[in-house]
């Protein structure tokens, strides 16, 4: 076992996903907004990103736009496509609650999951796209490219963290927690729920979309298939291992999640068919914890106990 | 005619087997049209079925159990182990099938979801993906990868003009009404069915007027299992089975429950059909991929329009 | 043109006439209470004016201001304030942040948020809190999370969050349902100051023995409208009064 390739993919892997869950965090910890639709933010950002920096198509390819530009602008693009995206999904969706909120952001994540599957024109449909280009790989002589990547992913989160934090300990986040709390009785004194509804989406959702971005880095792929729903339930379950509410407790969640499934993968298998029930039953370990953590919360009430005395 | 439409029914939901319906090139216009209605009636047939256990569920339980089609997935499995594994008949194997699958919605109730009920339907739909993991995990792990199919009888279409029709989906057709009306008199004219609908409108008072309201949700589950039962060997008799089944389905089934109401159990009679036909009807415009965009679509018009959808139900949205 | 203007407003919920050509002239200033059995359209009324419903006919006006068709948030900000029959507040929030929830704060907006510019706001406003959390009994629970409260308590810090917004209207639905007497008469001796001070207060309430003590002018309500309003002792010896309570038997009249 390569422990240091394993330490190095879980940093990597950890982080981005990190900043998804991050993001949930703040959508449905904080501001009680059921988002079963978070991965659309994340394959928006992806997407745009390898749409904007793309060579353009060769004669192998379907897809038709491949514009070519600098990666720093495929990022900002990437960030820009969560907020359109953010803002054309949350805006009608603002007076919804609860589990119709989650259907509809389920339902949107879904559509935009079939149109990357099925239109060739935009990203080679199911083929996708590989081979992808990595921000300044041939710059990077001083260390191993995968190390510096790790740190830059890293970096990345911790910033997101940051800011992600400090608007939890302001008054606004007091305010997202009143609204999570007793939406009717943040009404009465006078506030805006819907308001602060959308501003949580369009604030966070560029972040996941940035993320999506560092995906395309570090897989050098765009499938579709590694857009799907799953990933939006796997930061679920990291949410709710973690603790809903707290920041520290959804990376602390994403990483035990992530250690686990990197674990699960470095172990040799001899067969097909071992690796393949490995994998299964990781899922149904995965759905397990997440039951067990629903039902006991143990994670959940030390957060809460960790944010009054804190 | 090269149609095996056996193989064909594209009951996946397309996102993980785009599956074209394209066997079957009828000419003309009207009779594309024809064929595509009849195909809808059977999706219609189809989705009726699972969609009414799901439904039974919101309405008594109060939540949406996202672990519905997984059960489809568990009985479909069953079925087959027992029809091509060993030999039986299929109508035995999918009697001890569906009969299982009952007990197994009846226990992950007792242990999963009735100790959380007081958190609320938020938590028991996250935790009913929970289940739904653990079931998916379980299932795949055992049975592996593969396309398997069950040992029945190869009926052939016939045709009625241009219009060819699969003799299995009218015996859907049957079963789905069969379905329906046995859970209407089930509930309206049995004494536990009676107790199940006084519990979902209130179980407090329900309780307090003596109702059994523990049998009665155990009934509730039963019948829920049953219903999901059926819908897995409809599954493999329409088509053939792979583990990733289920997450299609529950898609599709989400949109008939949304257009129907949730809470509402004559709705997803319209519904369904409604969906199924709207599905099939697409492929007139759109590539076979993009079927099950159109259930979510009219998800997202639903929600967005008229959340209480058809049948609206007592319960608001907002 | 009183302070608060209810003007043949109705409103039905299916079939149900909750609320029936209702109208009625609240002045400034004044402490009002509404009586009436169970299903007398009073809660429906209060949901009415806070904007919680939109009435199907008349008009709502709070100092000539048209409050029908405004938001619920719009017309609190509007100076109204309320509470409910079952006391709501933020429960996983301390009483200290509650209350500092229910003000607008700079820190509410995002850029402020990031940049820290509400510190200031912050520790006045904190100052104030506590001083009403005292006001109201609950000077030593602070820092406890609103879900470790008694019931009583809730209705204390309901009150409190509102009063801490400054309201120039405050509507209380059923304020002593639950609360101990030593609390109720707390509350009473709240009220009463609040009044002596300016403000104007409408209660609801089932407690006839509180309400009747405490308020200058009764509205009686019946199948959601108004039957006599008057002061306390005409109100306690009117027939039609009792034989609206007796008939329905519901309300304590203790």
């Amino acid at each position: 076992m390569n422990w240091a390739q394993l330490v190095t993919t879980v940093v990597t892997v950890g982080s981005i996903l990190g900043v998804v869950t991050l993001v949930l965090n703040m959508q449905y910890g904080h501001a009680g907004m059921i988002n079963f639709g978070v991965v659309a933010y994340f394959a928006a950002g992806a997407y745009t990103y390898v749409l904007l920096t793309q060579s353009p198509p060769s004669s192998l390819d379907q897809y038709v736009v491949g514009l070519d530009l600098p990666v720093w602008v495929g990022f900002l693009g990437a960030a820009l496509a969560g907020l359109v995206f953010a803002l054309v999904t949350g805006w009608p969706t603002l007076r919804l609650r609860g589990e119709y909120l989650a259907l509809t952001t389920f339902a949107f994540a879904e559509v935009f999951h079939s149109f990357i599957l099925n239109e060739q024109r935009f990203a080679n449909g199911t083929r996708g796209l590989v081979g992808l280009e990595r921000p300044l790989r041939d710059q990077i002589t001083f260390v191993d490219y995968n190390i510096f990547f790790a740190a830059a992913a890293l970096l990345f989160l911790v910033i997101v963290y940051l800011i992600f934090e400090r608007i939890v300990r302001s008054p606004y986040g007091r305010a997202l927690e009143a609204l999570r709390d007793e939406e009717l009785a943040l009404i009465t004194v006078g506030k805006q729920s819907g308001r602060f509804r959308l501003e949580v989406f369009l604030f966070t959702a560029p972040f996941a979309a940035m993320a999506g971005a560092f995906y395309i880095w570090y897989t050098t792929l765009a499938l579709p298939e590694l857009f799907t729903a799953e990933v939006t339930f796997i930061v679920w379950i990291a949410l709710i291992l973690g603790g809903e509410g707290s920041n520290r407790g959804a990376l602390i969640g994403i990483f035990l999640v992530v250690v686990f499934e990197e674990l699960v993968r470095a172990i040799p298998f001899t067969t097909v068919r071992a690796a393949q029930i490995a994998a299964e039953v990781e899922v149904a370990a995965l759905g397990l914890l997440l039951i067990v953590f629903l039902r006991w919360q143990p994670f959940s009430s030390l957060a809460r106990m960790r944010r009054r005395t804190g | 005619m090269q149609s095996n439409q056996h193989a064909a029914w594209p009951v996946a939901g397309g996102l993980r087997h785009g599956a074209n319906r394209g066997a079957i090139e009828p000419t003309g216009r009207i009779v594309r049209v024809t064929q595509l209605i009849v195909f809808g009636i059977g999706s219609g047939a189809f989705l009726l079925i699972a969609t009414l256990g799901f439904a039974l569920v919101r309405r008594v339980e109060g939540f949406l159990n996202i672990a519905h089609a997984e059960l489809m997935s568990i009985s479909a499995f069953i079925t087959w182990y027992f029809n091509v594994k060993l030999g039986w008949h299929f109508l035995l194997a999918a009697l001890v099938s569906i009969a299982v699958t009952a007990l197994v919605a009846l226990v992950i109730a007792r242990l999963v979801y009735d100790p959380i009920k007081h958190l609320g339907p938020a938590i028991l739909l996250i935790s009913s993906v929970g289940v739904a993991f653990l079931l998916h995990g379980t299932t795949a792990a055992v049975v592996g990868v593969g396309i398997f199919g069950f040992e029945i009888p190869r009926l052939a279409a016939f045709s009625l003009g241009e219009v060819f029709v699969a003799p299995y989906r009218i015996v859907l057709l049957g079963l789905a009404a069969v379905c329906a009306v046995g859970l209407a008199l089930f509930l309206n004219r049995t004494r536990t069915g009676k107790s199940i609908r006084a519990m979902s409108i209130n179980r407090d008072l329900a309780a307090s007027r003596g109702v059994d309201i523990t049998a009665a949700s155990r009934a509730t589950w039963l019948v829920t299992g049953v219903l999901a039962g059926l819908g897995g060997v409809a599954l493999g008799v329409l088509g053939t089975l792979t583990t990733d089944l289920a997450f299609g389905q529950i898609l599709v089934i989400l949109a008939v429950a949304i257009v129907a109401g949730l809470g509402s159990l004559y709705g997803v009679i319209v519904a369904a059909f409604i969906v199924g036909m709207a599905m099939d009807l697409s492929q007139l415009v759109l590539p076979g991929g993009y079927r099950p965009v159109i259930a979510f679509a009219l998800v997202i018009l639903v929600l967005l329009i008229r959340p209480q959808g058809l049948v609206g139900s007592r319960e608001r949205a907002t | 043109m009183g302070f608060l203007d209810i003007d043949g407003v109705s409103k039905s919920f299916g079939g149900l006439r909750a609320v029936a050509d209702c109208s009625f002239e609240v002045p400034h200033g004044s402490l009002m209470g509404f009586i009436g059995p169970n299903g007398a359209g009073k809660s429906t009324l209060f949901n009415l004016v806070s904007g919680l419903y939109q009435p199907e006919t008349g008009s709502i006006r709070l100092e000539g201001d048209e409050l029908v068709g405004r938001p619920p948030d719009e017309i609190a900000r509007m100076g109204l304030g309320r509470t409910f029959q079952t006391p709501r507040s933020f429960s996983t929030l301390s009483c200290m942040e509650n209350m500092l929830a229910s003000v607008q704060s700079p820190g509410e907006n995002l850029l402020s948020a990031l940049l820290g510019n509400y510190r200031s706001h912050e520790t006045a406003t904190t100052e104030e809190a506590h001083r009403l959390l005292g006001v109201v009994g609950l000077g030593g629970r602070a820092e406890d999370a609103a879900d470790e409260l008694s019931g009583g308590e809730l209705r204390m810090l309901e009150v409190a969050r509102q009063l801490i917004r400054q309201p120039t209207i405050l509507l209380l639905d059923e304020p002593t349902a639950g609360v101990s007497p030593r609390l109720q008469s707390r509350l009473a001796d709240l009220l009463r100051g609040l009044h002596a001070d300016g403000l104007t207060v409408l209660v609801v309430e089932h407690n006839l023995g509180f309400l009747l003590d405490l308020v200058q002018h009764v509205v009686v309500m019946v199948k959601g409208s108004v039957l006599t309003e008057g002061d306390p002792d005409a109100i306690r010896r009117d027939p039609r009064v009792i034989n609206a309570y007796l008939g329905r038997g519901g309300g304590d009249a203790a």
